[in-house]
């Protein structure tokens, strides 16, 4: 389970930055999940929970923004929202797509007292 | 065992064929020494407040992988990261690829398991330097364990690294080890639409070798559907179709290493 390494590094990288900033402890972690970023969000919650203990995290708690997927197609330039790796193009069906958003995984804010 | 997280990183080993001894590595970096909070902080800050950080989770992993990618540029060792479903045959693949061409290109190998030496077992016996990894409960390969890997190896200069993972196919697919390719390994006993069900790890490789196709006569495998369906997921994948037990196809996957291990 992978996500217990990302929750890992979660803890660290959001520490980190609390004693920074002087901090006594934390009390929420704000993330970006990309849609096809490999993570799955409930394991991700369940790791997040073992993992915080005897932190500076402990009882905290973790918002995840969901980044919705979207790719471009190498055909005709059209943009759209996918919801797979192996999405068509809904304008000219070719699988040649470049994806553009969605792989996000991304510690953007910590809140702290 | 790590008592902050329980993850069990901390028992991660690196083991050389014939070593008794092995030694002990973090996998992950922990940062649980900083959080004894055995100092006092000047409390100005009381309010409850929010701080912007806007880094990207894998980063540190990325860092490391970078780090191994130049430390390989430098030495001129193409670097391969083998990564399958338990069992597809990586290292049937390995041990014929090494019979084979370990006098053309210099070769070591990192191996990657839970548990065991059997893998490395199998291919010290082809004659070329391995290591092996024992990631304990961890899923996965990571930069750090490679750099610590390596570093034991003492690689040539103007050689080739083939890095097999450990045998899953999720977890690895997210870890960046600083290879110069990634090669997804599947076999025709595992169902053609494997990559419709395992997109992640196809989206992030560049090669795909199918595998044991000379069962393909007994079981419902269908190439170049497989093809389709990796192609949907990853457009960029080239294929080898092989089989590592009775050398079928093989020479292509050869004359591809030949010509992408520059030695
Ligand atoms: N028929 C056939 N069997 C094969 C082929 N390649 C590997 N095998 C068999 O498949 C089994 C697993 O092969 P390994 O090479 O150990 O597979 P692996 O991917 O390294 O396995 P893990 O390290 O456990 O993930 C062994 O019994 C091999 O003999 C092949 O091309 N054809
Ligand atoms: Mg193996
Ligand atoms: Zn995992
Ligand atoms: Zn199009
Ligand atoms: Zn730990």
């Amino acid at each position: 389970m992978h996500e217990m390494s990302i929750a890992m590094s979660i803890i660290s990288i959001a520490c980190k930055e609390a004693e920074k900033d002087g901090a006594s402890s934390i009390s929420n972690i704000e993330l970006d999940v990309g849609k096809l970023s490999g993570v799955m969000i409930d394991s991700l919650n369940f790791c997040y929970e073992s993992v915080c203990k005897g932190t500076l995290a402990e009882n905290s708690t973790l918002s995840i923004n969901e980044v919705p997927a979207r790719a471009s197609c190498k055909k005709c330039n059209h943009t759209f929202e996918i919801d797979s790796f192996m999405a068509l193009c809904p304008q000219c069906e070719s699988y040649e797509i470049d994806i553009l958003q969605g792989r996000e995984l991304k510690l953007k804010a910590v809140s702290v007292n | 065992m790590c008592d902050t997280c329980g993850c069990g990183s901390d028992s991660t080993t690196f083991r050389k064929h014939g070593e008794d001894h092995h030694h002990h590595g973090d996998g992950h970096s922990h940062n649980h020494d900083h959080h004894d909070h055995g100092h006092s902080h000047d409390h100005k800050h009381t309010q409850d407040r929010t701080i912007t950080i806007e880094q990207d989770i894998l980063g540190e992993n990325n860092l490391l992988a970078q780090r191994n990618r130049g430390y390989f540029e430098a030495k001129n060792v193409f670097a391969i990261n083998l990564v399958s479903s338990p069992g597809s045959g990586k290292t049937t693949l390995l041990e014929k690829t090494l019979a084979t061409l370990k006098e053309e290109i210099p070769s070591a190998v990192i191996e990657g398991d839970q548990q065991t030496m059997n893998d490395a077992d199998r291919i010290a016996k082809t004659g070329v330097p391995v290591l092996q990894i024992n990631t304990g409960n961890g899923c996965h390969l990571d930069a750090e364990m490679i750099h610590t890997a390596y570093g034991e190896l003492k690689l040539q200069d103007n050689s080739a690294l083939f890095i097999e993972n450990v045998g899953n196919l999720v977890c690895p697919a997210l870890f960046d080890l600083g290879e110069d390719k990634r090669v997804v390994v599947i076999s025709v006993t595992e169902g053609d639409d494997k990559p419709l069900k395992y997109p992640t790890m196809f989206d992030a490789a560049d090669i795909c070798i199918i595998n044991k196709i000379d069962l393909l006569p007994y079981v419902q495998f269908d190439v170049e559907k497989c093809k389709e369906y990796a192609l949907q997921v990853n457009h960029h994948l080239e294929f080898f179709e092989v089989s590592a037990t009775t050398g079928e196809g093989m020479e292509t996957w050869y004359n591809w290493l030949k010509e992408h291990a520059k030695v």
